[in-house]
């Protein structure tokens, strides 16, 4: 038995979070994660050029890793750096989708990775449906094998600078059916595209997308009419193993922080963590914290066990929702009024870590899936 | 990243298995899977199987008639024998005293005590905590004051487990009151049977007698029976608490007992329907049953750490409360599963040879019985809150 990620993964590892620790100053961060954007090209460049894309993306499409492994290596380091740049979004959900399309599309994960386009998955459509499944979007076949899709997207992540949308719809079957869903896969400059987007809490923009008979050729769509469940399922764990990986990076770097504001804020005399009190509250958080790990190390563990993937994922993401959620409650506490600042880093990772709750599923919606499956 | 056990391992998990179902005693293993407590007779038979076996002691030295077992090996033959429903082996001779003796005893104490462990000639008992000594153990007052060949012994020693079966005790008791309360404690080991010990049992509150007080009235000790140097007890029991300490996770133990809940809950009903359709039911069960999931990989990860040659240091103290708890969770879920029928506490019916009123489901005769006991389990071997401290000093560095 050995838990200990492979000697590439830990160089891997060790060189984002230095690479993070020197180059991904927070307050930049910030700065960018608040602004029309959402985020820095700049450092996403200079990002790129580390090889980050190429570690999510299998060898077959010019990445050098893309395991269950590598996505979770990478993306606990992503959450230490507090990263805001859209890895998730294009380097696991579009490339994984694209993955599973034709030569054109898969032939658009290479672009991704040669900085040519930024494609990315629209398929949220309401607030509270967190089901994978959950497509109104409606596609109509026309007349001479085209089609038409209308419908609305909600909190679609990065999407304003897309250059393509991958568009869940569906022909058939009832809003949660898994018959009957298509992915389209189409360039953003289409007519009867409309955008709203958002400024968010924990940085990015988001945007709702709505889709007024919006042409499709038959080459543009991703899987065969109506079966591309599996597709968009597949690519959303990826995503649930991604930001649990991240969730863990970020409770890591909060866990440092609380500790050395315990050691050196004094009062009555003595630090702070000098008391019971304190010291009981931040054993309970790395206890859980430990608990929270070992969750995600299933997950991984089960990945590519398609009995397994889902029971454990779904165990994995109750489980960062419920501990995270509190690791940052307690955190924000500990720090007592500098907390509550933005010019402190906590806060920033304190809500990135809440938020990650609201992305595929929260506690409640996994706990009710793993009692399901 | 490798979670496999070696080909080895795995045989050693077969060979276990195959042990257990040819040796255990089924009605041993209904009182156990009942969570009854098992007789002295019951221990010592099967204490005796696994000696025959070589497994009663199986991490000891070769030497002294133990496997050598690793970390993992006692990790999966602790894991078969809760999956089976084995009797626990008795800790407190080969499990706590056992390597005290062989690290800080003389050699005619190991030559002389070791064997009798193995053949069950001795029971042995701790005598550790006191009336006032608690989780402030180091305070400790019972004394031992030398008189030419002896120790003379006079105080009080409290919450001793099986005491009213052991024939042997191992103490801390106070030789000096110089210094730091630590630097005064001295280990010694005391037969029941000498005149001016008296044991008076302890009933808990769920009615049964697990553990007592034992009284010291000039009791004559020989000097012989002082392990390893005068005053420097309290690094021994130290060393021993870290061992008491390991081994708490208990998932194959929990595992088995969530079964059993289910089980239950398949079988009441509420609103018409089976209980464990019950969104509040099913919710905590769920969540109990992914927090002893994670529990599985954060012990095997503390267990891979020490096969590679890391100390477990204080993650034993995550364990602990982990699995104190988690235990703890099952055993509260199990007694509201029983709706009214919790209120009875019939833990004879259980037993080979009860002729009283049966009871259904058998499950209610000891469940809230066994809740209130396993309160014990956040407060002994160190309560939650001593292992919180422990973490704050040792991982947290605070």
């Amino acid at each position: 038995m050995d838990f200990k990620p492979s000697p590439e993964r830990q160089i891997l590892f060790d060189t984002l979070k230095k690479y993070f620790e020197n180059e991904y100053s927070l307050s930049d961060r910030n700065i960018a994660a608040h602004s029309d954007l959402g985020y820095s090209k700049k450092a996403w460049e200079a990002m790129r050029d580390l090889g980050i894309l190429e570690s999510l993306i299998d060898p077959e499409l010019d990445g050098f890793g893309g395991t269950a492994l590598d996505i979770s290596t990478v993306f606990e380091a992503l959450g230490r750096g507090l990263v805001v740049e859209p890895f998730l979004e294009v380097g696991i959900l579009a490339a994984k989708v694209l993955s599973k399309g034709n030569e054109a599309q898969k032939s658009l994960v290479k672009k991704i990775l040669e900085n040519e386009c930024l494609p990315i998955l629209a398929h949220s459509e309401a607030d509270t449906e967190y089901s994978k499944s959950f497509v109104e979007t409606k596609l109509s076949v026309e007349a001479g094998g085209s089609y038409k899709i209308s419908g609305t997207k909600r909190m679609i992540k990065h999407a304003s600078e897309a250059t393509h949308f991958l568009v869940t719809c569906r022909n058939t079957g009832d809003a949660f059916s898994k018959e009957g869903i298509s992915i389209a896969c189409i360039p953003t400059d289409r007519e009867g595209i409309k955008i709203n987007s958002f400024a968010t809490i924990d940085g990015g923009r988001v945007s709702d997308l709505t889709f007024t008979n919006v042409s499709i050729s038959s080459e543009e769509l991703v899987g065969e009419l109506g079966m591309s469940y599996s597709i968009v399922s597949h690519a959303i764990d990826t995503g649930i193993l991604a930001i649990c990986s991240e969730a863990l990076g970020i409770m890591e770097r909060i866990k440092e922080l609380t500790l050395e504001y315990l050691k050196t804020r004094k009062q009555f005399g003595v630090p702070i963590g000098k008391f019971q009190a304190i010291q009981h509250r931040m054993a309970q958080l790395l206890v859980e914290i430990e608990q929270a790990r070992s969750s995600v190390i299933n997950a991984t563990i089960y990945f590519d066990d398609e009995t397994e993937r889902e029971k454990t994922i779904s165990a994995a993401k109750f489980s960062i929702g419920k501990i995270g959620t509190l690791v940052a409650e307690e955190s924000i506490q500990l720090h007592g009024g500098m907390g509550m600042t933005w010019e402190y880093d906590l806060g920033h990772y304190a809500k990135r870590l809440v938020l990650i709750d609201h992305e595929f599923g929260d506690e409640d919606f996994h706990l009710q899936k793993y009692i399901s499956l | 990243m490798n979670l496999n056990f070696t080909k080895e391992q795995e045989n050693f998990q077969i060979e276990v298995r195959s042990f257990l179902n040819d040796n255990l005693e089924p009605q041993v293993v209904e009182k156990v899977k009942n969570g009854i407590p098992i007789t002295k007779e019951d221990s010592e038979r099967w204490h005796q199987k696994l000696n025959e076996k070589g497994w009663l002691a199986g991490t000891w030295p070769k030497q002294y008639g133990g496997q050598e077992w690793d970390v993992v090996e006692k990790f999966i033959f602790e894991e078969e024998c809760g999956s089976a429903g084995a009797p626990r082996i008795v800790p407190f001779g080969v499990g706590m005293l056992a390597p005290v003796l062989m690290k800080f005893g003389s050699q005619e104490q190991r030559d002389y005590w070791l064997p009798r462990m193995l053949t069950g000639e001795d029971w042995w008992c701790q005598g550790y905590s006191e009336p006032g000594s608690g989780s402030d153990l180091a305070s400790l007052k019972t004394s031992a004051v030398r008189d030419g060949d002896y120790y003379i012994v006079n105080g009080q020693k409290t919450w001793t487990t099986f005491a009213q079966h052991a024939n042997m005790i191992f103490c801390l008791v106070r030789t000096s009151n110089e210094g730091k309360p630590q630097e005064g404690i001295s280990f010694i080991l005391i037969d029941m049977n000498s005149p001016g010990i008296e044991v008076r049992p302890i009933i808990t509150l769920d009615g049964s007698h697990e553990v007592n007080e034992i009284f010291f009235s000039d009791v004559k000790v020989p000097v012989k029976n002082l392990v390893g140097e005068e005053n420097k007890g309290w690094t021994y029991a130290k060393y021993l608490l870290t061992h008491e300490r390991t081994g708490n996770a208990n998932v194959a133990v929990s595992k088995r007992k969530i079964q059993k809940l289910k089980k239950l809950a398949d079988d009441a009903k509420k609103n018409e329907q089976p209980l464990s359709y019950d969104p509040m039911f099913a919710s905590r069960l769920a969540q109990i049953e992914i927090d002893l999931q994670n529990l599985e990989i954060t012990n095997l990860r503390t267990l891979a750490s020490v096969e590679n040659g890391e100390a477990p240091g204080a993650e034993s103290s995550i364990i602990k409360i982990l699995g104190s708890e988690i235990e703890q969770d099952i055993d509260n879920l199990t007694r509201k599963s029983l709706g009214k029928r919790a209120f009875v506490n019939e833990p004879d019916a259980l037993s080979t040879g009860y002729n009283g009123a049966e009871v259904f489901p058998k499950a209610a005769a000891y469940a809230s019985g066994k809740y209130f006991n396993h309160r014990k389990k956040s407060i002994y071997a160190g309560s939650n809150e001593i292992q919180k401290n422990i973490i704050s000093k040792l991982m947290l560095n605070l």
